[in-house]
């Protein structure tokens, strides 16, 4: 399997919160460091936070490019969350039910073999949608 | 020499005259509608790139180190992680990623994406990895 085809394996399990599969792609040292600042080390470490993340917000990845050289892919991914409550203490920025957060991210992923050793990733563009000023455009409307 | 290895070297080659404000060798890498998204600024156009690394570097010295570097197999993109060091020569005020004082140094570390088409660069795009660190001189 090339990296770009386990990345995208990869993305496929995290959109549909597989953590089993999700922790065979992590060594168990892992780090993710995320340009906040903000540092996981482990597998463990890693799982929680993105299973704490998704009991607030539906968070869904689309990866717009990924491309890999020696033992490094580099990705272009873009985040979306959609708050199922109201989440004032949530990772990225206080949410209410249904607000919508939007992010453009870099990331560098770092492989042994199969399995990714460190990712750092770094915000391009991110966008803010409140629930109020969302249309759905499949809802119905009342007239 | 593999195709990675070849944009390897030729985009070394970028670093090392942007670093020694080689304007014309760097300016070279552009194409003539470029985009560019920076952390200080949003251009469109090489003369418009230039125009505002000439008023930068009128202002302070800007080192970058490259960290980590990936090519596309077909040499159409490039992504890279970027140390940049920037020392003020004169007061900045109204500096647009934070105000500087003459003499001071700032660094941080930046994820780079580069767009390539016919041997230019076509877009780049910054994204701030590290928090702005540094010291006062």
């Amino acid at each position: 399997m090339t990296p770009e085809a386990r990345f995208r394996a990869y993305m496929q399990a995290f959109n549909s919160s597989d953590w089993d599969a999700l922790r065979e792609y992590y060594a168990p040292d892992i780090r993710l460091v995320i340009g906040n600042g903000a540092e996981l080390v482990g597998r463990d470490a890693i799982i929680d936070f993105y299973s704490e993340v998704k009991q607030q917000a539906r968070r869904t990845i689309e990866i717009v490019q990924c491309f890999a050289d020696g033992n490094t892919l580099a990705a272009e991914i873009e985040s979306e969350f959609v708050a199922i409550e109201d989440a004032p203490d949530f990772a990225v920025r206080p949410m209410a039910k249904g607000d919508r957060y939007y992010l453009n991210s870099f990331v560098f992923y770092d492989f042994e073999g199969a399995q990714y050793t460190c990712i750092r990733a770094a915000t391009f563009r991110r966008e803010f949608r409140p629930a109020a000023a969302y249309v759905d455009p499949g809802a119905e409307i009342e007239t | 020499m593999s195709h990675a290895g070849g944009l390897r070297l030729w985009f070394d080659a970028y670093l090392a005259a942007f670093n020694r404000a080689d304007f014309p060798a760097f300016g070279d890498y552009y194409a003539e509608d470029m985009i560019f998204h920076g952390q200080a600024a949003e251009l469109k156009g090489r003369r418009a790139v230039l125009d505002f690394y000439h008023m930068v570097r009128s202002r302070l010295q800007e080192r970058v180190e490259l960290l980590s570097f990936v090519a596309a197999p077909d040499g159409s993109r490039i992504a890279a992680e970027l140390h940049t060091t920037l020392l003020a020569l004169r007061d900045w005020p109204d500096m647009p990623t934070g105000s500087m004082r003459a003499g001071d140094a700032r660094m941080r570390v930046s994820f780079a994406m580069y767009d390539i088409a016919e041997g230019r660069f076509t877009r780049i795009r910054t994204a701030r990895f590290s928090p702005p660190g540094g010291n006062a001189a």
